[in-house]
């Protein structure tokens, strides 16, 4: 589309911007020079590598400006929703109402990383006896209490039962601090028992029919609440269009990991990759708007993937990520360590699956919110990651701890070790931090000693 | 009973969590033991896998170890108890069950589901050699439990606070709490009562065995712990059923004791653990508290700063890493801390 593909720095990205915008770059309303993020606060950028291209661009612009999106719909009069924990399913629901937009206040565990500390939100998190045994989500508290980072929502809904422990602690705490929430249970999703009736859920794996019907009593109960903050009825019309439009983002999603996971050389940096599927629970507050993005960035990656062209060396190790990280920088650390990001598994992958549209629509979303991989097993997870790194073609699994979290205890080992009995590819785990410069010569030494062990074997 | 009946040895089938309920596996014909876990002494906590909660470890440990135990029962108030069964099909030969205890209690939706996952057990008993009980049969368990029950709350204030919750240990793990004869003739130091000092009341998650030294270190610093509210104490003893529904439908009495009226902290919203803390704090006039949590316990780590502004009480949280004994410096901080509260 534009230039050699390559991963610049913020510095050079200022550079290339002024070039961009003199040769006609056209940008949406929240463009701009990345370097301006900075003097907001978002002080990590300047320690990463970004792709060149201008839908790139884009995509960090759409996604360092969600905060004023969510003013800007305040003041319009809407009605803003803060949704917890569920990923994915409870937004496409408030999306459907065009008085409501829904984000997730969980978000928030990446500003300590994005602001390198300097929000101090750990810190207040600290104050409140959520200390770092807790997983970073915790800085949402502290997010709540600065209101500096979004606005306060005018209904929190948090999805608890089958959830990890920290975020359900946490968001206690945020209730006993005086933030109303609105709890609704999402069970843990069981194997049907023999002879027991059960459905297929988008992705694969199956539930008992009464746990899907038990979820859909819980979505019914928060579409009349939903309604009420609308000041209309959700009807059942209004969210299948939801539904619809939400798969959209979603189809456009799967076209992008599916051309740049699979293709021979990188088309997209894993970091970009990363932020692209956080796209797909909330849609940045902005649903329409996130499709257009992403449809940015497939275009870019299949220009790339016609020309040939990519980001990384062509023989870059090719690694299934699993769980997201804390500390983005990360992501730039596989790749200079010789790895590239083929395929993931960042706690969502229900958010990616399409909502089934030949289904009534509460029907279709209750399958959805039960098929959330944190709510089953670990092993039903790990049968998951196998089937998509078949799928993509990786050569190793990376799985990446969340620090304090208490579903990383033992989850590592149930999905590292059916990947290695059902696929026999070499698997590594780190833990990254929400800053982790003082241990990026650790990670990095694990990460390349998974890549030296690939490089090895392709020499089998 | 009928595994005696049968004159097969009874089946045991082992747990930890309260929201378990005793009734409805004796009424199978199986043998409900509900277990303080302890830790091996020679165990290092070295030995645990990162971010593992030491309770959660030990009770894994312990029930498998043991084999007579003839089942596992996991629940889901814990995050780490619900994933730890994926961990050991390989270690253990005991079928395992893990019973969904919902978090929310606030609809009658998840009341049902609560039911719903006791008839599963139900079935999964029976798979064990169990007998689906009569309507008659469990009515007549329940009450039977319930009765017992009421006479091991008429232990307290009859001995002292340890004796009594190990009273609630022992009904627990084998239904039920036989006292020690040298208590019952007042020669043992558990049948000391009435002692003056700093009411204390212990709170937090479940204990492991070594804690029950807390009620003795309290004593000796000067306190008197005048309530047990942790997961493993009289705040999870089940209140008295409603007789009559004992006896119309006893799985909705049971369900309506266990899951309706069992405070904890893991329940969302968590409210009636406080409202029951209130009034127990009253009528015990608690002083201070020693709150226990166990490392990686999020739910309880979570809840010590909120229940010392809550009740804005002295609060001292002591953190359990795995050792098999009250360590040296959690044994100085409670001294100091008794220190303190002596002073106000």
């Amino acid at each position: 589309m534009s230039d050699r593909p390559r991963m610049i720095t913020l510095a050079e990205w200022e550079i290339h911007y002024r070039r961009l915008a003199r040769e006609g770059l056209k940008e949406p309303a929240y463009g701009g020079p990345l370097g301006r993020h900075v003097d907001d606060g978002d002080l990590r950028l300047r320690n990463l590598l970004f792709d060149n291209s201008a839908a790139a661009l884009r995509l960090w612009n759409f996604l360092l400006t969600e905060e004023q999106r969510l003013a800007e719909a305040r003041t319009a009069g809407k009605k803003i929703i803060g949704t917890m924990k569920d990923l994915g399913t409870v937004p496409v629901m408030a999306y459907s109402a065009p008085e409501l937009v829904a984000f997730y206040p969980d978000g928030a565990w990446w500003i300590p990383c994005v602001m390198e500390l300097s929000a101090g939100l750990l810190d207040i998190a600290d104050s409140l006896g959520i200390d770092e045994s807790f997983c970073p989500v915790r800085a949402m508290l502290g997010a709540f209490v600065t209101e500096a980072h979004f606005p306060i929502p005018d209904l929190l809904i948090c999805s608890v039962g089958a959830t990890c422990d920290d975020f359900s602690a946490i968001a206690q705490r945020l209730s006993g601090l005086g933030h109303p929430i609105v709890w609704w249970e999402a069970p843990a999703r069981r194997k049907p028992d023999r002879g027991e009736e059960s459905i297929r859920l988008p992705g694969g794996f199956r539930a008992p029919v009464d746990q899907v019907e038990f979820v859909k009593s819980e979505l019914e109960r928060l579409r009349l609440l939903l309604g009420e903050e609308a000041g209309r009825a959700i009807d059942d019309a209004a969210l299948s269009a939801g539904i619809r439009a939400a798969n959209r983002v979603r189809r456009i999603l799967n076209e992008l990991r599916h051309t740049v996971y699979r293709a021979d050389t990188a088309p997209l940096p894993a970091l970009e990759m990363l932020i692209a599927e956080m796209l797909a629970i909330h849609f940045c507050s902005d649903r329409e708007e996130s499709a257009a993005v992403l449809q940015g960035l497939l275009d870019e990656a299949r220009s790339r993937q016609t020309e040939g062209l990519g980001v990384l060396r062509d023989d870059a190790v090719r690694l299934f990520w699993v769980n997201p990280v804390a500390d983005l920088r990360v992501m730039n650390l596989l790749e200079k360590s010789g790895g590239r990001v083929c395929g993931s598994e960042f706690l969502f992958s229900h958010a990616l699956d399409e909502i089934p549209e030949d289904l009534p629509p509460m029907e279709a979303l209750a399958r959805t919110a039960l098929a959330d991989p944190m709510i089953g097993g670990a092993e039903e997870r790990a049968d998951r990651v196998c089937d998509d790194i078949e799928l993509f073609g990786a050569e190793a699994l990376l799985i990446s701890r969340i620090p304090g979290a208490s579903h990383c205890a033992t989850e590592g080992e149930v999905i590292g070790d059916r990947v290695r009995s059902r696929i026999g590819i070499p698997v590594q785990e780190i833990e990254v931090p929400p800053v982790s410069d003082s241990l990026l010569p650790t990670l990095s030494t694990r990460i390349e000693a998974l890549v030296e062990t690939v490089l090895q074997r392709r020499k089998r | 009973m009928a595994a005696d009946e049968a004159n097969t040895p009874m089946k045991t089938v082992v747990y930890s969590c309260p929201f378990v309920p005793a009734e409805w596996i004796a009424a199978h014909g199986l043998r409900p033991k509900r277990i303080i876990p302890a830790i091996d002494p020679d165990f290092s906590p070295s030995g645990l896998t990162q971010g593992l909660c030491p309770y959660a470890d030990a009770f894994t440990r312990e029930a498998t170890a043991d084999p007579r135990n003839d089942a596992i029962l996991f629940t889901t108030v814990c995050d780490q108890m619900r994933r730890i069964p994926e961990t050991l099909p390989f270690e253990t030969k005991a079928p395992l069950f893990v019973l969904n205890v919902p978090t929310t209690w606030e609809g009658a939706s998840v009341h049902k589901l609560y039911r719903t996952e006791l008839v599963r057990l139900g079935r999964f008993l029976c798979e064990l050699g169990g007998t689906s009980p009569s309507r008659e049969k469990l009515s007549s368990v329940v009450l039977d439990h319930d009765r017992r029950r009421s006479d091991l709350r008429s232990l307290r204030g009859r001995v002292s606070a340890r004796c009594f919750s190990e009273a609630i240990a022992r009904f627990h793990r084998g239904g039920s709490a036989p006292v020690d004869p040298a208590v019952r003739d007042g020669s043992s130091r558990a049948a000391r009562t009435g002692r003056q000092g700093v009411s204390i009341a212990l709170a937090g998650g479940p204990i492991l065995q070594h804690h029950f030294d807390l009620f003795d270190i309290v004593e000796d610093a000067g306190g008197v712990v005048v309530l047990d509210a942790t997961g493993s104490g009289e705040r999870t003893l089940p209140p008295p059923v409603d007789r009559r529904l004992a006896r119309e439908d006893p799985l909705a009495a049971l369900a309506d004791a266990y899951f309706g009226r069992i405070p904890d902290a893991f329940r969302r919203p968590n409210s009636g653990l406080y409202l029951w803390l209130k009034r127990e704090f009253a009528d015990r006039g608690v002083e201070a508290i020693l709150y226990v949590r166990h490392t990686w316990c999020d739910t309880w780590q979570a809840e010590a700063r909120r229940m010392k502004e809550w009740c804005g009480l002295p609060l001292l949280s002591i953190e359990s890493g795995g050792d098999s004994r009250v360590d040296g410096r959690t044994l100085s901080r409670i001294q100091s801390f008794m220190e303190v509260c002596s002073e106000r």
